[in-house]
């Protein structure tokens, strides 16, 4: 073991834990999405594995041990990679226009909103999801679907 | 005395012009009052703008959290897996080294609390 205090972030290469998960642990494939794409879905996500999603959370609360939830946190990964799927399948080109304006726009929902209104529309018919964005004020038109908002892109 | 030839003096056949007497004053743009008028209606709604700026500046923020919320699960659940997976390693790694040692228990937590704690230690490269 050195003595020298190196810090991991400077490493020459990144530190590595070879070990595999235990053989007792059933094996679930990671979603492997980027942020662009999880942060497109987000919404969906939500919606679509909520009862997944609360049962995990609730278990989480219960005991912040990573082996406590491993069971509940399986079937959330398999609901996202479920829904992921699902959208390439149904919505793939929307889908992708919408995450790839993210990626060019900071990640900043207000600057895509015309590629998020047709993913939106597209989920809503094929799929029957919706974005519900949680505490928008009573009667207030939800901030996704105003039609003159205030803050947009320079070139819309 | 012969007689003199004297002019006398008489305005100019027609009079004389007429003196210029009024003030020369051209228009020099819209009054005081119009420009505070103007400027008065401009800020109001620029402040009018400001304010709808903020109650949506709110709303995006939430959308933005929100956005985040929904995915904490998802990702959460990943760490787990992996860190998990890095538990069992080096309780395994522990187990090896400190095989000789009698009355070990790997992996035992030197606080006297059943509650999960992280990790006390990071690896050093």
């Amino acid at each position: 073991m050195s003595s020298v205090y190196h810090d991991p972030a400077e490493a020459s290469q990144p530190y590595k834990e070879p070990t595999p998960l235990p053989s007792d642990v059933p094996k679930v494939s990671e979603l492997g999405t980027t942020s662009a794409p999880l942060k497109s879905a987000a919404f969906f996500i939500g919606d679509y594995c909520k009862e997944f999603n609360e049962d995990f959370m609730l278990c989480k609360a219960e005991n912040r041990d990573p082996a406590h939830c491993l069971k509940e946190g399986r079937r959330v990964t398999r609901c996202a990679i479920d829904l992921i799927t699902k959208m390439r399948e149904n919505c793939g080109q929307v889908f992708e226009d919408h995450w790839q304006c993210l990626e060019k726009n900071n990640h900043e929902f207000y600057m895509c909103r015309k590629p998020e209104r047709a993913l939106n529309n597209c989920m809503f018919e094929k799929l029957g999801l919706t974005k519900t964005i949680p505490g928008t004020p009573a009667g207030k038109t939800p901030i996704h679907e105003v039609k003159n908002p205030v803050f947009t892109g320079v070139q819309r | 005395m012969s007689s003199t030839q004297f002019r006398q003096d008489m305005p100019p056949p027609g009079g004389f012009n007429a003196i210029k007497y009024k003030r020369n004053l051209p228009f020099r743009g819209p009054s005081g009052l119009v420009i505070l008028g103007g400027v008065t209606a401009v800020c109001t709604y620029g402040f009018y703008r400001v304010g709808r700026g903020n109650i949506e500046k709110r709303e995006l923020e939430r959308e933005k959290v929100w956005s985040r919320i929904n995915l904490v699960p998802l990702l959460l659940a990943e760490g787990d897996r992996d860190a998990y997976r890095r538990q069992q390693a080096a309780l395994e790694r522990e187990k090896a080294i400190m095989k000789d040692v009698p009355g070990w228990e790997a992996g035992k937590s030197v606080y006297n609390n059943p509650r999960y704690r992280s990790g006390e230690w990071i690896v050093v490269l």
